[in-house]
């Protein structure tokens, strides 16, 4: 059995700072990834980071804007430190290495994101999220942190109320493994591949989230689901905003340009759930494209600017539609992008069982309510990892000896044993591809109660054809089959919490759009919704959102 | 692929085409001998060889195994050989390799042992570039400037070139002759990551860094530039190297084995569009030199046997001619 102080599940951003201020105040930290850590989802990160660093700008404008965008669910507290927080993280990211882009006087170059006050959003070209994660990796390579590549993480080990481990696998030998740690930090990302239609890499599929849930950590939130707007057709990879920021537009099979319908004012530019309502509204109401899409035209801006500017979107375009955007027009619709939703953490990253922590998109803080500004998420991973690693440590340093029993890890043996010998069940491809139609279809910008009772009856199915799920590849070396099969049943109890969670909320709130209830609900929904799992499903109670000084008002832009 | 992605396919079953894919399968723990596996999809052209491999594990065969996670180019996971060439299977369409090789032939990357199917051990890939350092070094008696972010001009940044796009695929690496032939050679992307840090205005070791690399492979680069040809980011490590290369003769003046070396090599390949190994040996170090650098010879001798032939001039010389010459103009208009 393998033992550290400190354990960390994930090597994006969040996992990486975590176990860098783990190291760093002098634990033992174990560093534990399904991929390499450069190879983690938070490198597909485009945009750009916010931090409130320009002379005119403010960190008071920054809270506001994350209050206000978060839909009034975001609590202020944390808001208040994220955003005092950021310049010095974005500094700290550059010491370490990382390179940014650039003004003319050598400062930090900024651009305006949705939603912001001010231009200020730090980027690295239109990669930025690729910058961040090789500048804190290098500088990862100075502490002493041991690193677990392509180890996949089983199960949280809880026994006399606190976490004392974990369990997991090496995917090039297929052997389980335990590592005993006193604090186990969770930073496993994202998990829109529950959809089909999502921006999220194929690895997005929520593994740490559903075993801390496993394990009796409350998850916050979960019915808050972000869709992007303008996602490729067939690939769903994301088209960033800058295209219609350089004056692309969107046009409906008709050939109108819906969005005056919409949005009379900002056109095409409005905000995110806003263009990505009407786009679904226009193919609900039969002027979309055939297959459920509509087209962003470029064609007007000419070559020259198509080429230099949207550089990235000319690429993705003619190499995963295979279309030309500059003869040509895109074939957009709304995708799953990020999830709000979480394990339940504190601003110390504290979970409600002592000794797990969790941070990144993984976790909840809540930081972003009920919908998260582009370009908070990635200043998220770090701020919050950083805390939960701090925390982590500390706690690591005062707890006794954690311990796991040989019976932890023959649970996981006798797991995978039956999913090799099943002769004939069900193959986990069968049961997420039905897991994300249910979800495309009735769970996604428009939540109808009729829809969402359908979504709930089936991922119930799902569940239970999931017990007869099948690992044909019988081979120990690299077998993504299992990894597959273990993937969809952690997708399939998360997307339970969602669905349960977006019944339940009778009110309509930043990405949560319910038909039948289509307004803010201050005085019944002011509040976070905490799921906790039972043997019958999750069973759901309220927290309070922490105010501390701006009140709720109507969310226009 | 995903039903529901399927589903949105805007394309008619006319424009799909038939393609033939020939896997590599083997799987060292199980034994037997490697072998070739034929399956068939109809795909439209323009889609990417990842999801045609994808198809074929959802759909035919789930004992298949790859890396892959995000699909977009940019996770660096599912490099591999696209008929017999070093290319990101997320980013390369079906349609044109069809239309030119008649099937699809899938290999694993190449220069890193086979764990089994499309997935090689990186780990020597991984060691070579924790070789370079890749991470600040700094002046304790130069500080970091407290709370503030370092200046950086945009002709700073713009030094680094292409080299912050590495999103580490191997693809490079697996298409290096050098790397195949002297495990002394980091590798194309350890050597742009080097460059990366060599001109990075925080860094402070950039002399250090520069000499130690002239005697650790610095020089071993053959200059291919088939590095640069394979890389989807377009990096161009190639050129990269040869920038180290002058920067560590500016450092360290033209007494060093490999610039006498470049100056071989330029004559050298001049005459015949290819390298003659032995000739360039003989320029670089006189006939002592020949008999000096025989273990390495004999290590390419093992691996490559013709490379000791004199090599006939290449196909396409002409062009070869005009690469230097549009590197040297460029060089030129850059001053
Ligand atoms: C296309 C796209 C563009 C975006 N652009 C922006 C942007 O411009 N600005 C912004 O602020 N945000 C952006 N976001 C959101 C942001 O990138 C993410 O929220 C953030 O990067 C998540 O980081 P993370 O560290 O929590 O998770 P990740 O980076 O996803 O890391 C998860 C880690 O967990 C590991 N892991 C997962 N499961 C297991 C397991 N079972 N066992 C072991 N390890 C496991 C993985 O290997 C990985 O290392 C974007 C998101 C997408 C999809
Ligand atoms: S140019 Fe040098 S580094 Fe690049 S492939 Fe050829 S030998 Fe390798
Ligand atoms: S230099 Fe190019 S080919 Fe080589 S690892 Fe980096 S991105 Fe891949
Ligand atoms: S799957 Fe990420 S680079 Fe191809």
């Amino acid at each position: 059995m393998l033992q550290h102080d400190v354990v960390v599940v994930g090597a994006g951003l969040a996992g990486q700072r975590a176990a860098l201020a783990a190291a760093k105040a002098g634990r033992d930290v174990a560093l534990v990834s399904k991929l390499h850590p450069l190879r983690s989802h938070s490198g597909a990160a485009q945009g750009g980071i916010n931090a409130a660093i320009g002379k005119e700008d403010s960190v008071e404008t920054h809270i506001y804007d994350t209050v206000k965008g978060s839909d009034y669910l975001g609590d202020q507290d944390a808001i208040e430190f994220f955003c005092q927080q950021a310049g010095p993280t974005v500094i700290e990211m550059e010491h370490f290495g990382t390179i940014f882009s650039r003004g003319e006087d050598g400062s930090l170059a900024r651009r305006a994101f949705g939603g912001a006050g001010f231009p200020r959003t730090i980027y690295a070209a239109d990669r930025t999220g690729l910058a961040l994660l090789q500048g804190i990796y290098e500088h990862l390579a100075t502490e002493t942190i041991r690193m677990y590549d392509e180890w996949f993480l089983l199960s949280i080990i809880v026994r006399d109320g606190r976490a004392q481990g974990i369990t997991l696998f090496d995917r090039k030998t297929s052997k389980i493994e335990g590592i005993a740690a006193k604090a186990v930090i969770i930073a496993t990302g994202p998990f829109g591949r529950m959809y089909g239609r999502t921006t999220n890499a194929h690895s997005c599929t929520g593994d740490g989230v559903a075993v801390a849930y496993r394990a009796g950590a409350n998850l916050k939130d979960m019915e808050f689901v972000q869709f992007h707007p303008t996602a490729l057709l067939e690939s769903s990879i994301l088209i960033t905003e800058g295209a219609r920021g350089e004056g692309g537009i969107l046009k409906n099979a008709q050939g109108e340009r819906f969005m005056t319908r919409y949005a009379p004012h900002v056109l095409d530019l409005a905000s995110r759930d806003v263009v990505s309502r009407a786009i679904v509204t226009e193919v609900k109401e039969g002027r979309g494209f055939p297959g459920g899409y509509v087209h962003l035209e470029l064609m007007h801006l000419g070559k020259e600017k198509i080429e230099s500017r949207l550089q990235e979107i000319c690429d993705f375009s003619r190499t995963y539609a295979g279309i030309d955007p500059v003869t040509q027009p895109i074939p957009v619709s709304p995708a799953q992008h990020y999830m709000m939703g979480g394990i339940g953490t504190n601003m110390m990253g504290e979970t409600n069982i002592p000794g797990l922590y969790a941070a990144g998109e993984a976790a909840c803080v809540s930081l972003h309510g009920a919908n998260r500004l582009g370009g908070n998420s990635l200043l998220e991973t770090l701020v919050f990892g950083k805390q939960a690693g701090l925390a982590a440590a500390e706690y690591a340093t005062k707890a006794g000896d954690a311990m796991l029993q040989p019976g932890d890890l023959d649970r996981e043996a006798a797991r995978f044993q039956a999913l090799w010998n099943r002769k004939d069940g069900e193959s986990p491809w069968a049961i997420r591809a039905e897991l994300q139609q249910t979800m495309d279809k009735l769970v996604g910008i428009f939540r109808a109660p009729e829809e969402l009772f359908d979504a709930l009856r089936a991922v119930r199915r799902l569940q239970e054809r999931y017990r007869n799920v099948r690992v044909q590849d019988q081979s120990t070396t690299y077998n993504i089959d299992l990894s597959d099969a273990l993937e969809v049943g952690n997708l399939v109890d998360l997307a339970e919490v969602i669905v349960v969670g977006a019944i339940a909320r009778t009110e309509s709130r930043g990405a949560h759009t319910r038909v039948d209830f289509p307004t803010r609900d201050d005085q019944n929904w002011m509040k976070h919704t905490i799921a906790r799992r039972t043997p019958g499903g999750p069973e759901l109670s309220y927290a309070p959102v922490a105010f501390t000084r701006f009140e709720p008002k109507e969310r226009v832009y | 692929m995903a039903a529901a992605e399927e589903k949105l396919t805007k394309f008619t079953e006319e424009s799909l085409v038939t393609v033939p894919f020939d896997v590599y399968r083997y799987d060292p723990a199980k034994g037997g001998e490697p072998r070739y596996q034929r399956y068939e999809l109809r795909l439209a052209p323009h889609t990417p060889v990842l999801t045609g491999l994808l198809r074929i594990r959802d759909e035919i065969d789930p004992t298949l195994t790859l890396r892959y996670s995000c699909r977009s180019a940019i996770c660096g996971s599912c490099a591999m050989l696209v008929n017999s060439k070093s290319r990101l299977a997320c980013r390369t369409p079906v349609g044109p390799e069809v239309q030119a090789h008649g099937r699809i032939v899938i290999d694993p990357m190449r220069n890193q042992p086979i764990l089994r199917d499309l997935v090689v051990d990186q780990q020597p890939f991984w060691t070579r570039y924790e070789q370079m350092e890749p991470h600040l070094i700094l002046d304790p008696s130069k500080p970091m400037p407290a709370d503030t972010p370092t200046r950086m001009s945009p002709a700073q940044v713009e030094r680094f070139r292409d080299t912050p796009r590495c999103i580490a695929c191997g693809a490079c690496y697996s298409a290096c002759p050098a790397v195949e032939a002297d495990p002394g050679f980091p590798g194309p992307m350890a050597l742009a990551k080097l460059y990366r840090f060599v001109v990075d205005p925080r860094d402070s070791a950039t002399q250090g860094r520069l000499k130690k690399i002239q005697t650790s492979g610095l020089w071993l680069c053959l200059r291919c530039h088939l590095c640069t040809e394979a890389c989807p980011k377009d990096v161009r490590p190639s050129e990269r190297i040869r920038d180290l290369k002058e920067l560590a003769v500016q450092a360290q003046g033209g007494t060093e084995l490999g610039s006498r070396h470049a100056i071989g090599f330029l004559n050298n390949i001049e005459e015949r569009g290819t390298l003659n190994e032995l000739k360039l040996v003989r320029q670089t170090a006189g006939v002592g030199g020949v008999l000096g650098a025989l273990p390495q010879g004999l290590r390419i001798w093992r691996k490559k046997p013709e490379i000791t032939k004199a090599p006939p001039p290449i196909e396409g010389i002409d062009q070869v001619k005009k690469i230097y010459q549009a590197l040297e103009d460029k060089k030129e208009g850059q001053e």
